[in-house]
């Protein structure tokens, strides 16, 4: 008897049970969010497991062997791989060289920008200086490689009409690396100008104006007035080329094809040739796992620099 | 109400320079792809030539001719087909998620967040050989849905971060005048606090588009001959009979490429918060 009235008035109890807004509201949250963690689960972390999984297996795809699980093998391995090392400091090299300049250049064209914001036509001279950033790296190496064609180039034309030989560029062993800094130099440049714009554009005109009432030398100008404010985005902006010129794949491999031997060999190409030419695909995606922890650092030091810039301001 | 504006003191002298100078480093910069486009309309005598032409009478034959190439009107569709289908799913999924993460903050907002920037930042190659098995795996291998719906992963993390950028910024009083007055949440969400950030929509609109057209390593790997975009179709094209085509190159090239120029002259202002991921706003 007593049992019944139990469950009798547990029974009320969930029926009476207000509706708690709560629940209600953090249940059309996450409703809203299903859709983009289904395609987030299926086509993010479900391959990023994969890739975990495919690490601590010798698996290529070309051999008739099966699929063996060798622990951290692939990994030690790829340790202790010079070529790849190497491919690794090159790349460190690269991206290091490519980002001091276009930082260099990209500040100096965005100051002449800046002091000119009423110059005639610059929406249209942006628009032609901005238009290496958006064409797709395959076709810039591609339109590179017919500009500096050894028999055919144009650029090889004027070397030669000024007195210098010919060069094959791509193929040559000093000039290759240079090459491709320049390329990716000529491509990214517009990108920091363009952070370098935003930059300038972050400090207030209030302050910039005071700073001219007081007559403040240009020196203290740009150290206690326009550094404080522009150094996040311009912090954001050569991390972010940082990152690309990092994940330099497509680049150097239509260009160079990572050649002569292996001096423009960028670890993305190398990853790219262990995965789709030799097909070892279990010791490629060890590769991957090492990058992506770079990359996740990278990440945090970004959202950093982020939520700095966020504290300043308010 | 006098109105203060910032003006640097300006003589006449150094803005004359500024402009040139101006000018001059953005013919520099646009040479190269000038050139391309140039080199489309020579006569095909005067693109293999060496000394260089420069003078010529332009022709549209190079185009035509690369036009009547089987597949080459096929790149186009293919790539027009998979980047607006998926860009639009990606924007219509990452309004929702974006609109809970600005208006709810679930637990592990931040978390998934940081997630989603974090896509951004690894190297597309060390994600190929996975998506690659599994695409094989699931059949979708050379199929719309399985491009589809990775281009529409690959938009997600930017049209969120945008658009919770701009959600952000649009007071909650719309929200809870809206809901004193009786209207549902999803009238709020589309009638109200949609057309607010239109820019935000617009801004992820282009330059998804953008990025997905610009896209080549995972469509030459899951995609095949039903599914290959230009980017694709311009690089296979190109060295066809062993040599490099430099006709086609340069006529699908040009093709390629002016739509892009139209774009960044058009939507410049949203180039800014485009190639930052969204996480820098402000005007060039």
């Amino acid at each position: 008897m007593a049992k019944s009235v139990e469950t009798l008035e547990k029974s009320f109890k969930t029926k009476a049970k207000p509706v708690n807004p709560a629940k209600k509201k953090n249940l059309f949250s996450w409703g809203l969010l299903a859709p983009v963690l289904f395609f987030f689960i299926l086509m993010s972390v479900l391959p990023t497991i994969w890739m975990f999984g495919l690490a601590f297996y010798d698996y290529t795809l070309t051999s008739a062997k099966k699929a063996e699980f060798i622990g951290f093998k692939n990994f030690f391995d790829f340790l202790a791989n010079q070529q790849l090392s190497g491919a690794v400091s090159r790349t460190f090299i690269f991206l290091i060289c490519a980002v001091l300049l276009q930082t260099f250049l990209g500040i100096l064209i965005g100051v002449l920008f800046w002091k000119n914001d009423k110059m005639p036509g610059r929406r249209l001279a942006l628009t032609l200086f901005f238009s290496p950033m958006v064409v797709t790296p395959i076709a810039t190496s591609l339109f590179w490689k017919f500009i500096l064609d050894p028999t055919l180039g144009v650029i090889n034309y004027f070397a030669e009409s000024l007195g210098f030989a010919r060069f094959d560029t791509l193929t040559d062993q000093v000039l290759a690396f240079p090459t491709l800094v320049l390329v990716d130099t000529w491509m990214w440049t517009p990108f920091m100008t363009l952070m370098t714009l935003a930059a300038l554009g972050s400090v207030p005109k209030a302050e910039l104006e005071a700073a001219q009432v007081d007559r403040l030398p240009l020196h203290r100008l740009i150290t206690t007035v326009i550094w404080p404010h522009a150094k996040f985005i311009l912090g954001l902006g050569i991390l972010l080329r940082t990152i690309d010129a990092f994940k330099t794949m497509d680049l150097a491999y239509v260009m160079t094809g990572g050649g002569p031997g292996d001096r423009t060999e960028l670890i993305a190409v190398s990853l790219y040739r262990f995965a789709f030419k030799s097909f070892k695909l279990g010791y490629a995606t060890a590769v991957s796992v090492f990058l992506m922890f770079i990359a996740i650092a990278l990440t945090s030091i970004y959202l950093y620099i982020l939520n700095a810039r966020k504290k300043a301001e308010e | 109400m006098a109105e203060t504006t910032f003006k640097p003191k300006r003589k006449s002298g150094p803005i004359k320079i500024a402009t040139i100078g101006g000018w001059l480093v953005s013919i520099f910069f646009f040479l190269p792809i000038a050139w391309i486009v140039s080199s489309a309309f020579k006569p095909k005598a005067d693109i293999l030539v060496s000394p260089p032409v420069f003078f010529f009478t332009p022709t549209l034959s190079n185009i035509t001719e690369a036009i009547s190439f089987d597949n080459t009107l096929d790149y186009f569709t293919h790539s027009v087909v998979y980047s607006f289908g998926a860009v639009t799913l990606a924007i219509f999924v990452s309004f929702l998620a974006a609109y809970s993460f600005s208006r709810y903050k679930p637990a592990g907002t931040d978390f998934l967040m940081f997630l989603l920037l974090s896509t951004r930042f690894v190297p597309a190659a060390a994600f190929v050989v996975p998506y690659f098995q599994l695409f094989n795996l699931l059949k979708l291998k050379d199929s719309y849905i399985g491009l589809i719906a990775f281009y529409t992963m690959f938009s997600i993390p930017f049209s969120v971060w945008i658009l919770k950028g701009f959600l952000d910024g649009v007071s909650q009083r719309f929200d809870e005048t809206g809901l004193v007055y009786g209207a549902s949440r999803w009238h709020i969400m589309f009638k109200v606090i949609l057309p607010q950030v239109k820019p935000g929509l617009v801004a992820s609109f282009v330059f998804n588009i953008l990025f997905v057209w610009n896209e080549f390593l995972f469509n030459f790997q899951l995609g095949g001959a039903r599914t290959f975009g230009i980017p694709v179709g311009l690089f296979t094209g190109s060295t066809k009979g062993g040599a490099i085509d430099w006709a086609y190159v340069a006529s699908i090239g040009t093709l390629y490429v002016l739509p892009l120029i139209i774009v960044i002259y058009a939507f410049q202002k949203y180039l800014l918060v485009g190639l930052t991921f969204g996480t820098v706003r402000g005007e060039v």
